[in-house]
């Protein structure tokens, strides 16, 4: 699940504070935001488990898996689709890092 | 040419698990899942908790919405019972007087809660089934009085859900401390406080040993002559597994259907998975029957790739939650020893690991609101390593930092 890009780029942090293999949870516009660098590429979705709202960031990143310690769901960190289980996913936010290293999310 | 034909019996999440998995690997076969309840499989962890609490609807906890099964071509037969096993002629009686030809069959007939000799009645439940969750939640809204009967997970986690309502919640149980058989006296007391700060009344080394229907309710009398009148009844005090299909068809049981760590059962081609399977594991050397989510998923998961010629043994750690108010308990491996944890942690902060210690390895850890713990734990508990209890009771020592590097020391994720 996507959010459609509006434009509205804000900026959420820069890559020099989340390192390859991260998750960083951030509040950009009172939304609950986790950002995630995957060898580089970086994601943003909502700081929430699709199951019981649990915060991510509070959970466990291994590089290629985010686990949510809850009740140990988990999620491709590239794709933000269910690992297991599979038939759920993380809601996306439009992400893009600058040259400089910010990092933009949009999250209208 | 014939197209194969994989049976299903139970309508849970290890059936469910299990038909997910088989199309997963690539069998186009026919598919039958065949379940006694109304509705497809669902899990059945909210049953005692948010839903009772009305904040999650049934169709969010679908293993798979409905279509799902047209999509995959699963032929699914709900409110439907296998009543027979034909083991030499490979095939089941349905309740529906059919007979289905079978070249892989899956007993995931779960458990069904053990009941009191008469402790019956509109005002009593028992609580396995969405029916039996729909029915105790309607009640409860027009309830003030309730008595939980068994400080278990389930009757924990209801009295937690009633109080949540605003009810009043009595907990009897006959041992010392509640839920000392699984969790040890020390947490099973961490726990007891967690309900008595809530208001619950706990009744440790109490039982009932008279219920009576009075007009507008019921009145109790415990083994020590106490009287308690109240409105409703849970009777939570453990589960008997449901053998008798295959016990009736000749398959080995003991205290579950009894299966080898492939799955199989003393039949040809019939496996078991979930509840009621008991299974030989290979790192306990033993064989062991779980009554937990997790298992479950992982047994009908693990049947599937058998089923379709990969044999993997079931080796899996059994990790089990239970959330009662905003506390988050879970447990990871098998404990060898309740009475001897090492404390990581608070236990008056609620916030704590208790690690079960044997010759340097961890055996088990059981968290209250430290989920991080047990999935570290869980990484290393198979793996080679070796810990000291000072270790382990040294919060600056990170958890991490004792998983083995070694190349050859394969770390279960």
């Amino acid at each position: 699940m996507s959010s459609a890009i509006t434009g509205q780029w804000q900026e959420a942090m820069h890559l020099d504070d989340l390192w390859e293999g991260e998750m960083e949870g951030v509040e950009i516009d009172g939304k609950k935001v986790l950002l995630v660098n995957i060898d580089g590429e970086v994601r943003a979705y909502k700081n929430r488990c699709p199951h019981q709202a649990w915060a991510l960031d509070e959970g466990d990143f291994d590089g290629q898996t985010i686990t949510c310690v809850r009740h140990m769901w988990t999620f491709d960190a590239l794709s933000g689709k269910g690992t297991n289980p599979d038939n759920c996913e993380l809601i996306t936010y439009p992400c893009r890092v600058e040259e400089d290293g910010t990092i933009l999310v949009d999250v209208r | 040419m014939s197209t194969r034909r994989h049976v299903l019996v139970g309508g849970g999440v290890a059936a469910a698990a299990t038909a997910t998995h088989l199309r997963k690997h690539g069998f186009d076969g026919e598919i039958v899942l065949v379940g006694d309840e109304p509705q497809p499989p669902y899990e059945r962890p909210p049953l005692s908790k948010d839903f009772l609490l009305g904040t999650t609807e049934f169709e969010e906890f679908q293993v798979r919405p409905p279509a799902w099964y047209d999509e995959q071509s699963v032929d699914l037969r709900v409110g439907i019972r296998v009543t027979a096993i034909d083991v030499p002629g490979r095939s089941v009686t349905l309740s529906t007087g059919e007979r289905l030809g079978y070249d892989g069959l899956v007993l995931a007939t779960g458990v069904r809660p053990r009941r009191l000799p008469g402790f019956d009645g509109d005002r009593v439940h028992y609580l396995r089934t969405a029916a039996d969750s729909q029915r105790l939640r309607a009640q409860l809204a027009e309830s003030e009085r309730v008595v939980v009967i068994g400080a278990g997970f389930i009757g924990c986690e209801v009295a937690a859900a009633a109080v949540g309502l605003g009810k009043q919640v009595t907990i009897f149980d006959p041992a010392p401390t509640p839920l000392a058989r699984v969790l040890g006296a020390t947490i099973g007391s961490v726990m007891t406080g967690i309900h008595r700060s809530r208001g619950v009344q706990i009744r440790a080394g109490e039982y009932i040993s008279e219920l009576r229907h009075t007009g507008d309710g019921m009145l109790l009398t415990s083994n020590l002559g106490h009287r308690v009148e109240c409105d409703l009844v849970v009777v939570g005090i453990g589960c008997e597994p449901n053998v008798e299909l295959a016990a009736e068809a000749g398959l080995a049981t003991d205290g579950g259907i009894v299966v080898d760590e492939y799955g199989r059962t003393s039949a040809p081609d019939i496996y078991a998975a979930g509840d009621v399977a008991a299974q030989y594991h290979p790192v306990y050397g033993r064989t062991i029957r779980v009554e937990h989510h997790d298992n479950a998923l992982r047994q009908g998961a693990n049947v599937a790739l058998n089923l379709t010629g990969s044999a993997e043994p079931f080796a899996e750690a059994h990790w089990f939650w239970s959330d009662q108010y905003e506390h988050s308990l879970q447990s990871v491996g098998r404990p060898a020893d309740l009475e001897d944890l090492v404390i990581r942690g608070s236990l008056e902060d609620h916030d704590f690991s208790a690690f079960s210690l044997v010759d340097g390895r961890i055996q088990a850890v059981i968290s209250l609101n430290r989920p991080r713990d047990v999935l570290e734990v869980r990484r290393m508990l198979f793996a080679p390593h070796e810990v000291t209890a000072e270790q382990l009771r040294d919060e600056s020592v990170p958890l991490k930092r004792l998983i083995p590097r070694s190349p050859w020391a394969t770390a279960r994720a």
